[in-house]
């Protein structure tokens, strides 16, 4: 009984955190403006194919079927500062947008599905980094071990998941998009 | 243009995408899949000629790792593309962010494209004068910059009336 009492009191706490973030005077700005919502979109869609693009490199040498003759680790320290650099930037802007309507975020199944694939890429590459990346000397200029080959295929399977499941959380909310221009004169429009 | 976007919106592969709703957002994806690996390539070999990365790789290895990828990626834009201007043509026709993209890529993929060839003919000038040309570095950077404001423009077709009169989408 007392479990179900705690959920509860959770849920209600998550829901007023989530209108309290709505009613921040940033989310307001952002709800607001015509311009900023669509540029932050915008730069949400270059970090993340950044993101993307720069994980592929690493889970394709991992995989060999690209750069596959090259070190793991000059592959990786070519490319993982852009990826953390670009996770920065979409992970910014991503909350931001969240911010605009943050109730409506948090009950949609695909954004919900969404933050949960983020968070197994996350745990994928933590075990990654704790077990085959430990003994990287032992294959950095050959084939990476089953262990490299099947974190790479989870994590592009997963991040391309992310990507779809971003989409379709783009067709099943609606962000607040001003009806009027703000500084339009509604005399204006009346007949 | 509008009366063209009427008329392709009426045609068979219209309907049939728009009867399917999954359609549009899936081939949506798809095309961002796609911009991730064309972006992500354009960027390491722009890296490699400012010196930034893959330095244990000639200026030719690294091309050749990355080109196929990028030509691959940008056919496979191209198709979804088509697919979404047949889905929703007066969204993308009539869209001042859909044409402005469109001259940005043409001019991206001829920049690519010249690089290509003029790599392939002199490789030897590439790796020991062009590289470390100052224009030449400017030049990466730019193209690299070129498709960051693709990707932008893409994504701005959805907020079209942003362009006020540059945009000839009716007023949502």
């Amino acid at each position: 009984m007392g479990v179900v009492v705690d959920v509860a009191e959770g849920l209600v706490d998550i829901t007023s955190i989530l209108a309290a973030l709505e009613a921040t005077s940033l989310a307001d700005r952002l709800r607001e403006s015509l311009y900023l919502f669509p540029l932050i979109e915008s730069a949400h869609v270059v970090g993340l194919t950044m993101v993307f693009g720069t994980i592929a490199i690493i889970d394709l040498r991992l995989l060999g079927i690209a750069s596959a003759r090259r070190p793991f680790t000059s592959v990786a320290t070519d490319t993982l500062k852009w990826t953390w650099l670009a996770f920065a930037l979409t992970a910014t802007t991503g909350f931001l947008m969240f911010m605009t309507n943050a109730r409506v975020y948090f009950h949609n199944i695909y954004f919900d599905l969404k933050m949960g694939a983020i968070a197994l890429s996350g745990v994928n590459m933590m075990l990654f980094e704790l077990t085959t990346r430990r003994s990287v000397n032992r294959w950095d200029r050959s084939a990476a071990p089953a262990g490299g080959r099947t974190a790479a295929a989870l994590s592009l399977a997963l991040w391309i998941s992310v990507i779809f499941l971003g989409r379709w959380v783009g067709f099943t909310t609606t962000h607040a998009t001003p009806t009027v221009e703000p500084d339009a004169d509604i005399e204006h429009l009346l007949p | 243009m509008s009366q063209f976007a009427a008329w392709l919106s009426l045609t068979r592969w219209s309907l049939a995408i728009k009867v399917h709703e999954w359609v549009i957002p899936a081939v949506q994806s798809v095309h961002i899949v796609a911009i991730g690996v064309v972006l992500a390539s354009a960027f390491m070999i722009d890296l490699r000629i400012l010196g930034w990365a893959g330095r244990d790789q000639t200026l030719s290895e690294t091309t050749a790792r990355f080109s196929p990828w990028l030509t691959g990626a940008l056919v496979i834009l191209l198709v979804t593309g088509v697919i979404m201007v047949l889905g929703e043509p007066a969204r993308e026709l009539l869209a001042f962010s859909f044409w402005s993209k469109m001259c940005l890529v043409a001019v991206g993929t001829l920049a690519t494209l010249v690089f290509q060839v003029s790599l392939r003919r002199h490789p030897t000038q590439w790796e020991t004068s062009l590289i470390h040309h100052r224009g030449i570095k400017s030049l990466a950077i730019l193209t690299f910059l070129i498709w960051v404001c693709v990707v932008v423009l893409g994504r701005l077709i959805a907020y079209d009336h942003l362009w006020g009169s540059w945009s000839m989408s009716p007023k949502a």
